[in-house]
């Protein structure tokens, strides 16, 4: 078969982190090349580079073997690159049908354009690929899912010759994701060739024939998918092989009343009917696919998205939380999934970071704050958490992921939390820092803490939650007690 | 290895660098001002040797200042959170126009000059207050977008001002008000002192207090801040007060200064305000505080507007030089950026060619 | 008691079912019918005012709001804002006419493609600084506002000029038809074509659907290959073009060339846009709704003179109406901003 594309010694830098370094890929036509690595390895900078999106300080393209330098965006769609983005990048204005024509006119260099032609250009799509969306909706009144397949539709109404594909089943269930790879299949008889992007082992053992693995910005290893175990691939994507050994904090021996109790809390559309407990020094895990509403339930505890029904007690104590100050009034932490735009605050220092949800602690007479106080609280965080700078007056953008991460940690230990609630803490950190973190909260558990993590990275929940909740659809879906937590269970839960 | 040696040898030169020059690289946009300064005001003395450089005129311009210097503090410190305050120079008028309709009042009601000065200043004061607060409830709870929410109620502002005065200016101030408007303190007129005054406290509010830092963050990343506990609302709305808050202090100044005041008054002062909060280093997108930026750009404009005025330039020709100000601002930033990113890019690619020629010499070996 | 509840809920679903079907993509809906309440209230406390001459004054007034709201609109749906184009406008207009009286010469045609060039030119610049320089639109578009106005004033001309010429004068005096006894000038012709012309692009062109997609989501359009700082540029070039044609038919109506006209009236023109349904956020808006936005605008104000009520208020009022307008959209988008839903209906999982 072949090459269709090259991409030879990308090499990308930001600010002053190397994000790749001469990177060299390729991809055949009608074979499945699959990107895999870790959050932060490079994957996604990688695509945008090869879409056009952001510029590559050095390297090329080529394309069926002629070198096409650095494309431009339009360069790469008028070769027949197409990328279905991690972010989805739809527009939610716009309906579904024209979403998914978009793509097509702007190939087509339309100058006019007519809604009819857009929406037989999606029907047909949405066909093919046997799936059931409703064309007129406006895109920002549907669902995670549906979105997801939005964008799917979207990069295959065009004759595609290199199909990037950037995590495409983090919404989707074990059906769609079966039609999904009906339709790679049928891809790859026509010769397109597919980069799939994953960081779910069984996914990319199910899709893919080829591995590329990236790690720190740089291939580390390249072969046949048989060449690859499943232990074998996680290894050369860490660099190191996660025990899925339990590894749990000691609970505590009196009885205390329970960090958190969640009594049968809903909020219209998103989820009800949830109720669960969280035991002092107890780490509860809380997993579901994306969509499934298990980040809802977290915001909603403490208090971003308000429960219309239902009862929330902390430590024992019933708390109305209707805004994020009740719930951190209430004793609530909360890491949130978005580390970049929800956790920290790029451009200012590590110590504003650190002091921002403890203002009123450091704050003295007249709302002016102690800046000695100040001071002390930050230096405690930075070496409570190991945080690496030379300086906490530095902006929190010269940190590392896993460093903005122990930030963002940081800030809601210095509130003295009784519940902390984590989404996805150890997303896009490198595991020197995940290990740090990950011990972090069994020894924050040990001071008897409750800890409510979502997470669906399998080994984490093994090794560090006492129990494992279930989320679908907005609605609990069962539990694993202590000695039923094991990576196969949870596993078998998540995909059935 | 390599990189660690480089490291140190980066920090060692830090340490070598005069304490001075770290400072000046601090606070660069600062110190620029300060020069662009002082490079103006001798440029015009050079040109009107006999009239400029006076303390006369110094004295002219000092006074000219503070009105137009605090409604661009208070556009400043909108833009902090990522919003803008286009009803200021409305609020200052409404204020003075109350300030001098009481002043004839309470004085005609038997007040004492004292008396009926506090009251009218009180009163000024709160309405600017109140002003903000009608601001910042809007934006706020019903989620109007700063500009829209400004804009109109600039026209309410403005409409209540031409609705009670029929149009017409109000004339005359409490005799202290005007000995406040007109006299001097150490040469230096009192207005100015109160200017003075009003950027060190909103300087340290906005620094040093709870507030100021909540509202910092708010403007860095509303999400980021809100998660963080950091109510929007309060931040919000405290912010808009204290913007209406400074605007009724240029509103008490002006009236103090012209000893009248109307709703038309200064319909240019919103342009200039706000090239002056640019210029001052304030970022409409929010997340930058620049108090003393604003007062030192307030001081430039004045410079250049005294000096234009003073070689017969007509007010036109002031009007497009603030444009091209405000929009040099960005163009200059976005070409700075721009040519730095470029050197970087270019040093980065040697940087790798001898890292690559490096390892090649060491397989070679 | 309980069925009572029941039945009331069910009417209001009912209700609500119907409305979201003919409420229009941007309200457009509850602006006609608060247009019509308007002239409700009108026909109950000053029946003798609801006239063909009040219809005659209102399509009068609001068609320059029109014209300029227009250019307006593109910018917001793109989502930008723009406060520059009353100064384009009197720009254009004032040194069309200024340029045809040094030269002495006359025509009909000409001096409206001349104003909406030189609108061209001087939107130029909100191009160069918004697509080139990435500069917040507001503060460049004020950056421009005072440049343009200020060149106008000091190298173009600050006097008042009484007289047209006669060409010109004649199409300000001429009209089409009669509404009681208001004049319905033929340029009414005109901007009711260039409004058609607009709304047929922003709906079926690849360009107008680009503005959406960038107003929705500037990244996602770049990502499938829209260029967006070439939109960019044709938006604001666009923008400057109505606005000159604009600037010429304020003149041409007015009968007069004052330099310092339309500077000011950007609220409400602005208001009339984000009242129409335009999203201040950008990737709303129609022609349809800015329309009625004009329509309201112009309604109030007549209104108000046809109410006696003293001019000294006039301003005061109009601003309440805009703010409260504005509030309303903002609530209105505020509100179905919806989270996306998780659950399904309940009646599906029960």
């Amino acid at each position: 078969m072949p090459l269709a594309l090259q991409a030879k010694g990308i090499t990308k830098t930001y600010g002053g982190v190397k994000a790749l370094t001469e990177v060299d890929i390729d991809v055949r036509a009608g074979e499945v090349m699959c990107l895999a690595g870790a959050n932060g390895s490079g994957k996604s900078t990688l695509i945008k580079i090869i879409s056009g999106v952001e510029t590559a300080d050095a390297g090329h393209i080529e394309m069926d073997g002629v070198d096409v330098g650095r494309p431009s965006v339009t360069d790469s769609i008028d070769l027949g690159i197409q990328v279905i983005y991690q972010d989805m990048s739809l527009f939610p204005n716009l309906t579904v049908a024209e979403n998914i024509a978009m793509s097509a006119r702007v190939k087509a260099r339309s100058k006019v354009v007519r809604v009819q032609a857009a929406r037989s250009i999606a029907a047909r799509v949405v066909e093919r690929l046997g799936l059931q969306l409703s064309l007129d909706e406006k895109v920002e009144n549907i669902s995670v899912a549906d979105r997801q397949l939005v964008a799917i539709c979207r990069a295959l109404a065009l004759d595609v010759k290199v199909l990037f594909m950037d995590e495409p089943t983090t919404a989707l269930t074990w059906r769609e994701i079966d039609s999904l790879s009906r339709v790679v299949e049928q891809l790859k008889a026509d010769g397109v060739a597919i980069v799939f992007v994953s960081h779910k082992t069984e996914e990319v053992f199910m899709m893919s024939d080829r591995i590329t693995v990236l790690r720190n910005g740089a291939v580390v290893k390249s072969g046949a998918a048989a060449e690859f175990t499943p232990d074998t691939l996680i290894e050369s994507l860490l660099g190191y092989l996660p025990s899925e050994e339990r590894q749990l904090s000691a609970l505590p021996v009196e009885d205390k009343a329970p960090a958190l109790e969640v009594h049968e809390i809903g909020r219209n559309d998103l989820f009800e009917g949830v109720s669960f407990e969280v035991g002092a020094g107890e780490i509860v895990g809380l997993t579901g696919l994306l969509g499934s509403g298990r980040s809802e339930i977290a915001e909603s505890i403490f208090g971003i998205l308000p429960i219309d029904t239902g009862e929330i007690r902390v430590a024992g104590q019933a708390k109305p939380i209707g805004s994020v100050q009740e719930g951190i009034e209430a004793g609530i932490g909360y890491v949130p999934e978005d580390r970049l735009t929800q956790g920290v605050i790029l451009e200012q220092s590590i110590e504003s970071n650190l002091i921002a949800a403890s203002l009123d602690k450091v704050s003295g007479r007249g709302g002016f704050l102690d800046s000695g106080q100040m001071a002390r609280a930050s230096q405690h965080a930075v070496e409570k958490l190991g945080i690496k700078t030379d300086n906490p007056a530095n902006p929190v953008s010269s940190l590392s992921g896993g460093n903005q991460q122990r930030v963002v940690l940081g800030k809601w230990m210095e509130t003295e939390p009784s519940v902390l609630i984590l989404n996805g803490p150890t997303v896009g950190v490198d595991a020197g820092s995940k290990a740090v973190i990950l011990d972090i909260l069994r020894l924050t558990a040990e001071q008897g803490t409750g800890i409510l993590m979502i997470s669906d990275d399998v080994p984490e929940l093994v090794s560090v939650c006492h129990r494992v909740l279930f989320v679908r659809r907005g609605r609990m879906d069962g539990a694993l007690e202590m000695d039923e937590v094991s990576p196969e269970r949870i596993r078998e839960r998540l995909d059935r | 290895m390599s990189i660690d040696t480089g490291r140190q040898a980066s920090r060692s030169v830090e340490q070598a660098t005069p304490p001075w020059a770290l400072a000046v690289k601090r606070n660069g946009s600062t110190f620029g001002l300060l020069s662009l300064a002082l490079v103006l005001a001798m440029a015009f003395s050079a040109i009107n040797p006999d009239s400029y450089a006076t303390l006369l005129n110094v004295e002219s311009i000092a006074f000219s200042i503070p009105e137009v210097g605090l409604m661009a503090l208070a556009i400043s410190v909108a833009m902090t959170i990522a919003g803008i305050d286009l009803s200021t120079v409305a609020v200052a008028n409404l204020t003075a126009i109350f300030i001098a309709w009481y002043s004839r009042v309470g004085v005609e009601q038997g007040q004492g000059q004292l008396t009926a000065t506090l009251i009218a200043v009180a009163g000024g004061l709160l309405i600017g207050v109140l002003c903000g607060l009608l601001n910042g409830l809007v934006i706020a709870k019903l989620k109007v977008a700063p500009i829209l929410t400004t804009l109109a109620t600039m026209q309410i502002f403005t409409g209540v001002a031409v609705a009670i005065t029929r149009g017409e200016a109000a004339y005359g101030v409490t005799d202290p008000l005007s000995s406040f408007g007109y006299n001097s303190l150490l040469g230096v007129p009192i207005v100015f002192w109160l200017f003075g005054v009003v950027v060190v406290a909103v300087w340290l509010l906005m620094t040093k207090t709870k507030y100021g830092v909540s509202s910092t963050m708010m403007g860095a990343s509303r999400t980021a801040a809100e998660y963080s506990g950091i109510a929007y609302t309060w931040v919000v709305t405290r912010t808009y007060v204290l913007a209406g808050l400074i605007s009724a202090v240029a509103g008490l100044v002006l009236v103090s200064r012209t000893a009248s005041a109307s709703a038309g008054y200064g319909s240019s002062y919103l342009m200039l305000a706000i090239t002056i909060a640019v210029l001052g280093g304030a970022n409409p997108f929010g997340g930058r505080v620049a108090v003393v930026g604003a007062a030192l750009a307030a001081i430039v404009l004045q410079l250049i507007a005294s000096g234009l005025n003073m070689m017969g330039v007509s007010t036109y020709i002031y009007q497009i030089v603030q444009g091209l100000i405000l929009v040099g601002v960005f163009v200059v930033a976005f070409e700075r950026k721009r040519v730095s990113e470029a050197i970087s890019r270019r040093r980065r690619r040697a940087n790798a060619q001898t890292s690559q020629t490096n390892q090649q010499k060491e397989h070679q070996k | 008691m309980k069925a009572y509840t029941r039945r009331s809920r069910g009417a209001r679903l009912r209700v609500h079912e119907i409305w979201d079907r003919y409420k229009g993509e941007n309200h457009e809906t509850a602006l006609l019918l608060l247009i019509l309440a308007l002239l409700g209230v009108m026909a109950i406390v000053e029946p003798s005012a609801l006239t063909m001459t009040f219809v005659g004054d209102i399509i009068r007034s609001g068609i320059v709001t029109l014209a300029l709201a227009l250019g307006l609109l593109l910018v917001i749906i793109s989502g930008g804002m723009d406060v520059s184009f009353p100064a384009i406008a009197i720009f254009s207009g004032y040194a069309t006419i200024t340029v045809m009286n040094f030269f002495g010469v006359d025509g009909a045609l000409w001096p409206f493609l001349l104003a909406s060039i030189m609108g061209i030119a001087l939107g130029s610049l909100n191009a160069l600084f918004v697509a080139r320089y990435r500069m917040e639109t507001l503060i460049a578009s004020l950056g421009t506002q005072v440049i343009i106005r200020g060149v106008l004033l000091a190298f173009i001309g600050s006097v008042y000029i009484s007289t047209l010429p006669a060409q010109l004068d004649a199409i300000g005096a001429s009209s089409i038809m009669r509404l009681g006894n208001s004049p319905v000038n033929i340029l009414v012709l005109p901007v009711i074509a260039l409004a058609f012309l607009v709304s047929w692009m922003l709906r079926k062109t690849m360009f107008g659907r680009s503005i959406y997609a960038i107003g929705g989501d500037r990244e996602s359009a770049r990502r499938v290959g829209i260029r967006v700082p070439s939109v960019q540029v044709r938006i604001y070039l666009i923008a400057g073009a109505l606005a000159g044609f604009a600037g010429m038919v304020h003149v041409v109506l007015s009968r007069h060339a004052s330099p310092f006209e339309l500077v000011g009236t950007e609220l409400n023109v602005i208001a009339a846009v984000v009242i129409g349904g335009a999203l201040d956020s950008g990737g709303r808006g129609s022609v349809k709704g800015t329309v009625y936005g004009v329509l309201l605008i112009s309604l109030v104000q007549n209104s108000l003179v046809r109410l006696g009520v003293s001019s000294y208020w006039h301003v005061l009022v109009v601003g309440v109406v805009v703010l409260v307008g504005v509030a309303i959209q903002a609530q209105a988008s505020s509100r179905e901003a919806k989270t996306t839903r998780i659950l399904e209906s309940t009646e599906a999982s029960a």
